[in-house]
């Protein structure tokens, strides 16, 4: 009789829990909006997963299918390298072409990272797991995925909801850092837009020098590299459409719709439900922080030795994360509502595309650093 | 630089931190820099 009744009796406080989450991660997804496609199958699969004796995941020693998907796609990182073909498609490089200075954004933006990597190891974190921590900081989930499946599998589940759930609170967390590090004739600051066109020739180089130059100065982030850069030669081109389309678009929702509701099904309650899960959630914070910050302070360094008539916004520093393109859209929309008619939309999309490229340049360079100093 | 290497790797994993971002930020910087030198010579080079 009792195992009749199993599914209620074997239900815990924590299941509740879990099932309280997920509930609020597909609320987030459908009411607010936030990353919808990756936060409803995310938060549906933190209850499926949490349901009594957890059959999606694997039941008398026979995986189910989320655990199938799981070592089908994230234990062996294929679902972060299918999503890095999709973006890499998505990506024009024409903005940044256009504003070559704007790469150095890129770069700058990627401070969040390392600063909360250390961070980390104040509170008692081993290095790989820290490193795996700041990696939230890319704003790049796949990369995130791909660093802490390496580095750090058992946090793998609130790494990856951390990344996301800042990347879609990007609009909520960035303008407030930024107007704090800004004076108000620093945001109304206009930029000259360059509407020069890139040749195909250097659209088409690109992909394949960075892929080179990446695959010899940190060897072990070709896979996270490779992936995007292949998406993006598939893109420019110009001899295979379809391949692009079907990389942006179907290949892209696919992938998505499984990487989300594989992530959501590592969520369970005994894994996720601890002190270290809230402290990465708050550390993930602070990464974006230090992020924004990070861009918007070497922007306003380079203004100190920039002619007035070629000052940049501040607020561009702010695109420096991988965001892409919502962090461009959120400083575009405060250049706005500060001046009516300053647009410098294709400066931010140009620091937005190469905090693209940072974040796996950081992403690889962590990958290869870390091992050098821990075993 | 093998000593550098050798010295973190017996320090504590804050310092191990430190230098992983010191040579990660840099690493991310000059790359980047590197693109940016292709970029702006494709510039000068299409311009020509």
């Amino acid at each position: 009789m009792q195992d009749v009744f199993i599914g209620f009796t074997s239900i815990t406080w924590k299941m509740l829990v879990m099932y309280g989450i997920g509930g609020v991660l597909i609320w987030l997804a459908i009411k607010k909006q936030y990353e919808p496609m990756l936060l409803l199958p995310i938060g549906f699969g933190a209850i499926l997963v949490n349901l009594p004796l957890a059959i999606a995941w694997e039941h008398e020693g026979v995986p189910g299918f989320l655990r199938i998907l799981y070592d089908a796609g994230i234990a062996n990182e294929l679902f972060p390298l299918l999503i890095f073909i999709a973006v890499g498609a998505m990506i024009d490089f024409g903005p940044l072409f256009r504003n070559p200075l704007m790469i150095f954004f890129g770069a700058a933006a990627q401070f969040g990272i390392f600063a909360t990597m250390i961070v980390a190891t104040l509170l008692g974190f081993d290095l790989k797991t820290a490193a795996s921590i700041g990696i939230i900081g890319a704003a790049d989930g796949p990369t995130a995925i791909y660093v802490a499946n390496k580095f750090a599998r058992d946090y793998l589940a609130p790494i990856s909801v951390a990344a996301y759930s800042y990347m879609s609170l990007v609009p909520i967390i960035q303008p407030p850092v930024i107007r704090l590090l800004t004076t108000k004739e620093e945001r109304r600051i206009h930029m000259p837009l360059h509407e020069k066109q890139s040749p195909q020739w250097l659209r088409i180089l690109f992909p394949i020098v960075v892929t080179v130059t990446a695959g010899i100065v940190a060897p072990i982030s070709v896979p996270l590299v490779g992936s995007l850069m292949f998406g993006n030669l598939i893109r420019e081109s110009g001899v295979v459409e379809r391949l692009s389309q079907i990389a942006q678009n179907e290949l892209a929702y696919l992938v998505t719709l499984l990487l989300g509701i594989t992530i959501g099904g590592s969520m369970s309650a005994e894994k996720f439900l601890n002190w270290n899960t809230i402290l990465i959630m708050a550390m993930g914070l602070v990464a974006f922080i230090f992020d924004t910050a990070g861009g918007v302070l070497f922007a306003k360094l380079v203004n100190l030795f920039l002619p007035r008539e070629r000052k940049i916004n501040p607020m561009i520093g702010a695109c420096g994360i991988s965001a892409f393109p919502m962090s461009a859209r959120v400083v575009q929309k405060m250049a706005s509502e500060e001046e009516r008619g300053n647009i410098i939309l294709m400066q931010a999309i140009g620091a937005n595309v190469s905090g693209q490229l940072g974040s796996i340049i950081a992403g690889g360079l962590v990958l290869a650093l870390v091992p050098l100093l821990v075993k | 630089m093998d000593g550098l290497i050798e010295t973190l790797r017996s320090a504590n994993s804050t310092v191990q931190a430190i230098g992983v971002s010191v040579g990660g930020f840099v690493g991310v910087f000059a790359t980047l820099a590197f693109f940016f030198i292709m970029i702006a010579a494709a510039d000068r080079f299409n311009k020509d």
